[in-house]
């Protein structure tokens, strides 16, 4: 079947070449019609990119300038790519997000960005571009590319219609809720408790000492006990949302987007503390060998409206580009429910960074508590 | 004589052990020479000190856990070293119990085609690990087979839910994902013993049962010890399964391990805690080849 | 088979079910409509199929686990099989030690083996990532578990056989190759596919060793992210399922086509 489908749109002229690369490619052929890197400059560009962006659609800009593909590392968490590195890995660019970026600048192995050298810089959400993550220290490190929400989806078909009339973090605490939600595996959960306790982000954000101690021992527990799982990896929520084994759960906008293309009914909740703004970009490291044009090719790339607008199609991310909400599918837009993004992120509450002891204490004092449970 | 076959013995053993040396040394120094540092943030200070050590065994006021108190200032790794080793066991348990008749099924009652015998028992090994342990959360889930199977049948009229995120679901999965580490050596013991004693001991008047205790068990030893040695040994330090199924409480030593190299910034407590981790196993396989007297065992079989 | 319909007959069927059962639900779910695999099932289609065939890395790390298993299981065995007959039939001064240290790798947590490994190999010799070095950390692995299943086979054997063999004039490589060796076969087979199992699902070690090669655990770990990839790699286990057991059968049939066995019992 699919291979009438295949064959049905290649006859009209609806394959594009890359996906006719990519099915020649599967059968081994595809390799030496489309070369890795271009092999015209000296060293190629070596990409530590999460696994599933590894493709030339997320990079179409580069692909056409330099006829191929540059190398591609691939990771599954930053924490581990960041000992990779640290190790004497050398890679040229790399991908990390807001919350980790700050990690690969304390180790020392990040290059500034110079913004005049990316051509989509002046089309990035202004809102983005002054984000901790993006500027530390005056110094901008990281190009913002994909970004999205994290807030409460909900099973509104199996939820209490209380918490759709008023949605609160406080669910995720509530030993009513005991093994019915799934918080992210991640010290957030102590700083979320204490905003459900009245302490603004502001605050909660950088936590130490006895005041994180405290929030721990009452938040960090509350929530571990409550949640049926915490999840770590998306597929593994989205699979317990889909089967109302969880009612609601920490989520990102994807999960809303592709659950509701299966008609599960899922709503994405405005907690009364607030929901918040991710992002994710590209750095420049100072362990490559590539030109440095490459890497800047690269990023460019990434912020690229194409890769917007495939970035929004195909994986239900927000991207770092306003032009690309124009040229994406509508349809698409409102399913991730991202419409007006500039109001979307003033609206919510852009994550911070916490200094590096305050995040490796939270970090510790999580893993405690989680240590603690049977 | 006895030095040329030393020097065979030598011989044979040396390019495993130059393999070994070449990639295993230097980690292992490493990290022996690292448990004996500290770090701040990314610098790592290289003046000797046995604090990590001492983080480790330092009395403070400590907590309970499950009954136990632990009166330790840091009682964390302890706490999860204890968790580990009791998971472990259990499961090295089941696994070996489990096993067992199924390697003296494919010794003695598997006549033909023992190879694809044992290749099939190995071929559901092939699709990787994530998609095996996704399989069994398809079957113990919430809409998953076995709820689904027993609502279809009227037996449940909800979902069961403790099939899932909880030890015992850490338990099966373990097991199945073992299994094939320990039919494999005891089925290879089992089909080495010689026909002929069975026989005559049956001819003696032995039961089945006493023919199985007095020359099979015995004599399948070896096997058994490596299959229980090689479940085991890797189990105490295994956190993915954990923490894939076993819901929040799957924290284990080796996350705590993996912690601390990576997010806390604390490679040297965390190479204590693998020495620490390292030294009590080998203090338990020492203890455990004593106790079933090993020594005897290879000797009796070895004639 | 044994005609013998026993408890140790039924307990066989029970130990293939529980076996096989799951791992049956990846090619149904595979078939699902669906992106995530709950029941009931909504409605076949085989388009996750085309997905997976349109995945060029997913192919290419397939093929690269493979022949990394290949490679690491055959060279882990011919190791261990040399060293499990010094440790079983000879005098190996300290061998209780040397012992230990082959079962090191069982115990240290493979972060720390590939850390250590990642360092060494780019800050100290300067070696460029490659499947190679992948290979190298995996041998390390298998060795300690292809070598003790060796040793549980060779333990006990009768030696009178080889010496004999020695005494008729046979130089030690027939010995080897007409005694030792049919002897160990078992062994030799399970260690085989053990070191199979154990590369061809190790990540830690395969992510740090390796370079822009990847292997198919480090693959599958990237793919969680993205949720909707998933019964794309739920049809890649199928194929694997499937391609093994077709594979499985042919060799059988090829067998018996090739040497009607009169020797039942004999592997």
């Amino acid at each position: 079947m699919q291979r009438i489908k295949f064959i049905d749109k290649l006859s009209q002229g609806k394959i594009s070449r890359r996906q006719m690369l990519a099915s020649a490619g599967a059968f081994g052929v595809g390799v030496t019609v489309l070369p890795r890197f271009s092999a015209a400059q000296g060293a190629p560009l070596t990409a530590l990119e999460w696994g599933g962006y590894d493709v030339a659609d997320y990079i179409e800009p580069y692909v056409a300038k330099h006829g191929g593909l540059p190398n591609f590392s691939i990771f599954s968490g930053e924490e581990e790519a960041l000992a990779k590195v640290r190790a004497g890995f050398a890679a040229d660019v790399m991908h990390p997000c807001n919350y980790s970026v700050g990690r690969f600048v304390s180790a020392g192995l990040v290059k500034d960005i110079d913004p005049a050298r990316l051509s989509n810089w002046p089309d990035v959400f202004p809102a983005l571009k002054q984000a901790e993550g993006v500027l530390m220290d005056g110094r901008i490190v990281m190009a913002p590319a994909d970004w999205g929400n994290s807030s409460i989806a909900y099973r509104s078909d199996l939820i209490d219609p209380s918490f759709a009339a008023e949605p609160t973090w406080g669910i995720f605490y509530d030993p009513a809720y005991e093994g019915k939600v799934s918080m992210l595996d991640n010290e957030l959960v102590i700083q979320i408790g204490a905003m459900v306790a009245g302490m603004s982000y502001d605050e909660a954000y950088k936590l130490e000492g006895d005041a994180l101690q405290k929030a721990a021992q009452e938040w960090g527990t509350k929530g571990v006990n409550t949640s049926r799982f915490l999840w770590t990896d998306a597929s593994e929520l989205q699979q317990a949302m889909a089967s109302g084994e969880i009612v609601a759960a920490y989520a990102w906008n994807d999960l809303v987007k592709n659950l509701r293309a299966e008609g599960v009914p899922v709503e994405y909740a405005q907690p009364k503390e607030g929901f918040f703004t991710w992002f994710c970009g590209l750095t420049l490291l100072n362990t490559g060998q590539a030109d440095e044009q490459l890497a800047y090719d690269f990023v460019d790339a990434w912020l690229s409206p194409e890769t917007g607008k495939v970035l929004i199609e195909q994986s239900g991310y927000g991207h770092a580009n306003a032009k690309s909400f124009e040229v994406a599918n509508p349809e698409d837009v409102a399913a991730m429910g991202i419409t007006n993004p500039v109001e979307m992120m003033a609206q919510a509450i852009m994550f911070r960074n916490p200094t590096d002891a305050q995040q490796v204490e939270q970090t510790r004092v999580w893993n405690d508590i989680k240590a603690l449970k049977i | 004589m006895a030095s040329s076959h030393t020097g065979r013995g030598v011989a044979l053993l040396s390019p495993a052990m130059l393999v070994m040396v070449a990639t295993l040394a230097a980690p292992l120094l490493a990290l022996i020479v690292m448990s004996f540092w500290t770090q701040q943030g990314f610098t790592i200070d290289r003046s000797f000190t046995l604090a990590n050590y001492w983080k480790l065994i330092e009395p403070g006021p400590g907590v309970s856990w499950m009954g136990i108190h632990f009166p330790l200032s840091y009682p964390i790794p302890a706490i999860l070293l204890l968790k580990s080793l009791v998971m472990s066991l259990v499961a090295t348990i089941v696994v070996i119990g489990v096993a067992y008749p199924m390697a003296y099924f494919l010794a003695f009652r598997v006549t033909r085609n023992k190879a694809m015998w044992i290749i099939l028992l190995t071929i559901p090994f092939w699709t990787s690990y994530l998609l095996r342990v996704f399989s069994w959360k398809i079957v113990l889930g919430y809409n998953g087979a076995i709820n689904s199977g027993l609502m279809a049948a009227g037996i449940i009229d909800k979902p069961l839910e403790f099939l899932l995120y909880n030890p015992l679901a850490v338990m099966i999965t373990l097991a199945h994902s073992w299994i094939a580490f320990a039919v494999l050596p005891i089925y290879v013991s089992l089909e080495k013993i010689d026909r002929s004693l069975l026989e005559a001991a049956s001819d003696l008047g032995d039961s089945r049962w006493k023919r199985f205790r007095r020359i099979t068990l015995p004599l399948s030893m070896p096997g058994t010890i490596t299959a229980t040695l090689l479940v085991f040994i890797p189990t105490v330090g295994d956190y993915v399964t954990p923490s894939l199924v076993g819901g929040t409480g799957g924290t284990m030593i080796g996350s705590l391990v993996q912690q601390l190299f990576l997010k806390q910034d604390n490679a040297p407590l965390g190479a204590a805690v693998s020495l620490v981790t390292l030294l009590i196993i080998a203090v338990l396989v020492v203890i455990f080849l004593w106790a079933i007297g090993y020594r005897r065992i290879r000797s009796r079989v070895n004639g | 088979m044994s005609r013998r319909f026993d408890l140790l007959t039924v307990y066989a069927v029970v130990f293939v079910i529980f076996l096989y059962g799951p791992m049956l639900l990846m090619p149904l779910f595979s078939l699902n409509q669906a992106n995530f695999a709950t029941f009931p099932i909504e409605g076949l289609t085989l388009k996750h199929y085309g997905e997976m065939a349109q995945n060029t890395s997913m192919i290419t790390a397939l093929k690269n686990s493979l022949l990394l298993g290949i490679g690491v299981s055959v060279t882990a065995t011919a190791l261990g099989l040399p060293a499990a007959m010094a440790f079983t039939r000879h005098r190996v001064p300290g061998s209780a030690g040397l012992l230990s240290f082959i079962m090191l790798p069982l115990v240290v947590p493979s972060i720390v083996l590939g850390v250590a490994l990642l360092v060494i190999l780019l800050r100290v010799l300067g070696v460029p990532l490659s499947l190679w070095t992948v290979a190298a950390g995996h041998l390390m692995l298998c060795i300690p578990f292809g070598m003790t299943v060796l040793m549980s086979r060779l333990e006990g054997f009768d030696r009178s056989l080889e010496e004999a063999s020695g005494d008729l004039g046979a130089t030690r490589w027939s010995t080897f190759r007409r005694i030792t060796l049919p002897l160990a076969m078992p062994g030799v087979i399970s260690s085989l596919l053990l070191c199979f199992i154990i590369s061809f699902d190790e990540f830690v070690i395969s992510f740090f060793l390796t370079g822009t090669q990847n292997t198919l655990p480090v693959f599958l770990y990237s793919q969680l992210r993205f949720p909707n990839r998933l019964p794309g790699t739920l049809a890649l286990g199928t194929l694997i399922l499937l391609g093994s057991a077709i594979l499985v059968i042919l060799a059988e049939v090829l067998r018996r086509r090739g040497t009607p066995s009169s020797n039942p019992g004999e592997l």
